[in-house]
């Protein structure tokens, strides 16, 4: 159960930093600066899942394009099992992209329609040289098992199956390379209640199976509670909360987080979400908000929130939140 | 079938005033040139001020009610083959296309899950605001302008005389649904047909407008037909529930029974699949298999193919059956409601 005794993390992310400039506006379009990251920090042990959770452009999910190194970070640094992500010679990315592997929410668009399972699993395996002649058949038809697919489903194309199916595709073609560490972001969102617990449990079983680490980006508090040991919360590109998932989860300390345990909905009338009628948008990440994010939001707000960004600090033992309401001990 | 008929009369005389009544409702849907009864034999009324939940997952009929309700079955693929709709005392299903189109953003108003497909993107909002004030009431450019504005700060958008001649794209997403719901009530309408309203939004904005259609049903006395998968979101706003699986109604109750004793298996095994905010990990226990596919649905009970429970019996259709001891609770099932 204590997944991270082993002290070393095996990804390691500090102060990692990210702004798009996006060209925004008719007639004249005006560059304006997206501030999607801004000096993000988190480890992540090997056989645990870490939990990203946010609202739309949060940045959550530019967190792991940022570490699989899709996009190229402004500042900070990625490093897994000591190595140096940002820094990885072409060779050396090639070997890291078979140990860090994502799952996408819509499998499908990430399947080409007019290959077979057996060639979409199969290509990776034969790329990066696991297998070759007819042993890669053999991975296949392991892999198909392991996300609990028949072996029929191999002669197949992405269109004969459904959602929970495909998810379970990405899944196996995620695996095909034996990775350590797998990015999942939003994998069962597009899912329906009943197949979204099928793949969370498959997911689970990974997990335990395999020792493998999970960061698992998503909306749904709830999937987040049921899958994940820690999770980060994020508010317009930065961290707000950190910690193990019971402790956050029964006594949340961000206002942040707080307002998004009590906005999800539950499924007992006697406890209906805290229905807000309070006015006004979220502020966008092109503009946010000075000092801490959250302040026009917060029902605790002071003066010094205006101003000072507040720093994530641990509050108490390996729980860390980014609020003046809650200054570090002092030691 | 007599039990269900004769709920469904009950119900139907009971009703005989409600702003929304389906009666006997079989919507047909065609695949490969054959039809597949895709809605049967669902019954319901909606008061004022009251709020009915249709939940289900994909394909379980949900949505299809709802295009039944507003007449909007794609031609030559979708139609109704039996039951009777009425809104606010006109029977829908009588009703040429052209008086179902007046009834239509009038008397029965819409609001769908992604506005930015409904939403015009070339027109501003105010103009699609007040457009089917000058369509269903005769209002003149300035007198709908004006009244667009009201609603506008009705639905409370920030700002509202500074955005009205604002586009969608201008909008996030939070705030194109208000102004879709500015557009359903725009003309005072009796009953609001709302489907999946807040699945695209984020959970804290999920909150102010549910809060926001809460308010205004009560202001405005409307019933309410809510459409979703998410048994929170029913939790919070509903009156009433039905749960519909294969087409079929398989258990209706007030919100409170239904939490208290969800009893049709497939109901059960909904509420234990879903991982909860408020619960530390327990097991969840994923309903086995895919839901059927229209021509793959079995006869007789719907759900058979994937119940814990199955016995001979399902194989015949069991109606739905009221439920000792749980008033206004009825479920569909040999097992539980016998």
């Amino acid at each position: 159960m204590t997944e991270t005794a082993t002290g070393a993390a095996l990804l390691e992310v500090r102060g990692l930093s990210k702004t798009f400039s996006e060209k925004r506006g008719w007639p004249v379009p005006k560059t304006v600066a997206v501030r999607a990251l801004d000096g993000v920090s988190f480890d992540v042990a090997r056989g645990e899942a870490l939990g990203i959770v946010g609202e739309s452009g949060c940045g959550k999910s530019t967190v792991a394009r940022a570490c699989l190194r899709l996009i190229t970070p402004d500042a900070g640094s990625v490093r897994f099992d000591g190595i140096d992500v940002a820094a990885a010679s072409a060779s050396a990315l090639r070997t890291l992209r078979q140990r860090l592997q994502i799952v996408f929410q819509d499998p499908a668009s990430a399947l080409d329609p007019r290959q077979r399972i057996a060639d979409a699993l199969g290509e990776s395996i034969k790329v990066h040289g696991i297998a070759r002649g007819k042993a890669v058949m053999d991975s296949v038809l392991r892999l198909l098992d392991e996300v609990g697919l028949p072996p029929s489903a191999a002669r197949r194309f992405p269109h004969e199956f459904s959602g929970g199916q495909r998810q379970r595709i990405g899944i196996a073609r995620a695996l095909a390379l034996g990775p350590d560490l797998v990015f999942a972001d939003e994998p069962v969102s597009a899912l329906d209640v009943s197949v979204q617990a099928q793949i969370l449990v498959l997911l689970d079983e990974l997990r335990h199976r395999r020792r493998l680490a999970f960061v698992f980006i998503s909306h749904d508090l709830g999937v987040v509670r049921h899958f994940c040991q820690r999770v980060a919360v994020m508010y317009l590109g930065r961290v707000v909360e950190e910690g193990p998932v019971p402790a956050i989860f029964e006594e949340p300390l961000h206002p942040y987080t707080r307002l998004l345990k009590a906005s999800s909905p539950i499924p007992d009338p006697s406890r209906a979400v805290a229905l807000d009628l309070q006015e006004g948008e979220p502020p966008s990440p092109v503009d946010p908000p000075s000092g801490c994010h959250f302040h026009p939001r917060c029902p605790y707000v002071m003066a010094q929130c205006k101003t000072v960004a507040p720093a994530l600090q641990e509050v108490a033992p390996r729980r860390r939140v980014a609020c003046h309401l809650f200054p570090a001990p002092a030691t | 079938m007599n039990v269900a008929a004769a709920a469904r009369a009950g119900a139907a005389e009971a009703s005989a005033a409600a702003p929304l009544v389906v009666e006997g409702l079989t919507t047909s849907i065609r695949i490969d040139r054959r039809w597949f009864d895709a809605v049967r034999d669902v019954s319901f009324a909606v008061q004022q001020r009251e709020t009915l939940a249709l939940v289900g997952e994909s394909g379980c009929g949900k949505s299809l009610t709802a295009l039944s309700v507003m007449g909007l079955l794609p031609a030559g693929v979708g139609r109704i083959s039996a039951g009777r709709i009425t809104v606010d005392g006109v029977d829908m299903t009588a009703a040429s296309e052209a008086s179902a189109q007046a009834m239509r953003g009038d008397r029965i108003g819409m609001i769908f899950q992604e506005p930015m497909t409904s939403l015009n993107p070339v027109l501003t909002v105010g103009f699609q605001i007040a457009e089917s004030l000058i369509e269903h009431h005769g209002m003149s450019g300035r007198q709908a302008r004006q009244r667009a504005l009201e609603l506008m700060e009705l639905v409370r958008i920030p700002a509202a005389a500074q955005r009205i001649d604002a586009y969608a794209h201008q909008f996030s997403g939070g705030m194109r649904q208000r102004v879709m719901i500015a557009i359903a009530l725009a003309c005072a309408p009796k009953v609001l047909i709302a489907d999946e309203p807040t699945t695209a939004l984020d959970v804290t904005i999920q909150a102010q407008v549910l809060a926001l259609l809460a308010d205004l049903q009560q202001r405005e006395g409307l019933a309410v037909l809510l459409i979703t998968h998410n048994l929170g979101v029913v939790a919070s706003v509903a009156d009433r529930v039905i749960v519909m699986y294969g087409g079929d109604v398989v258990e209706s109750a007030d919100v409170d029974a239904f939490f208290a004793r969800p009893t049709h298996p497939y109901s059960e095994a909904l509420l234990a699949a879903m991982p909860r905010v408020d619960r530390s990990a327990a097991a969840l226990a994923p309903i086995p298999g895919q839901v059927p596919t229209l021509p793959e649905l079995p006869a007789g009970c719907r759900f058979q193919s994937r119940c814990p429970l199955r016995v001979d019996r399902c194989a015949e259709r069991p109606p739905l059956m009221a439920l000792a001891g749980s008033p206004g609770h009825s479920v569909r099932c040999w097992v539980r409601a016998p």
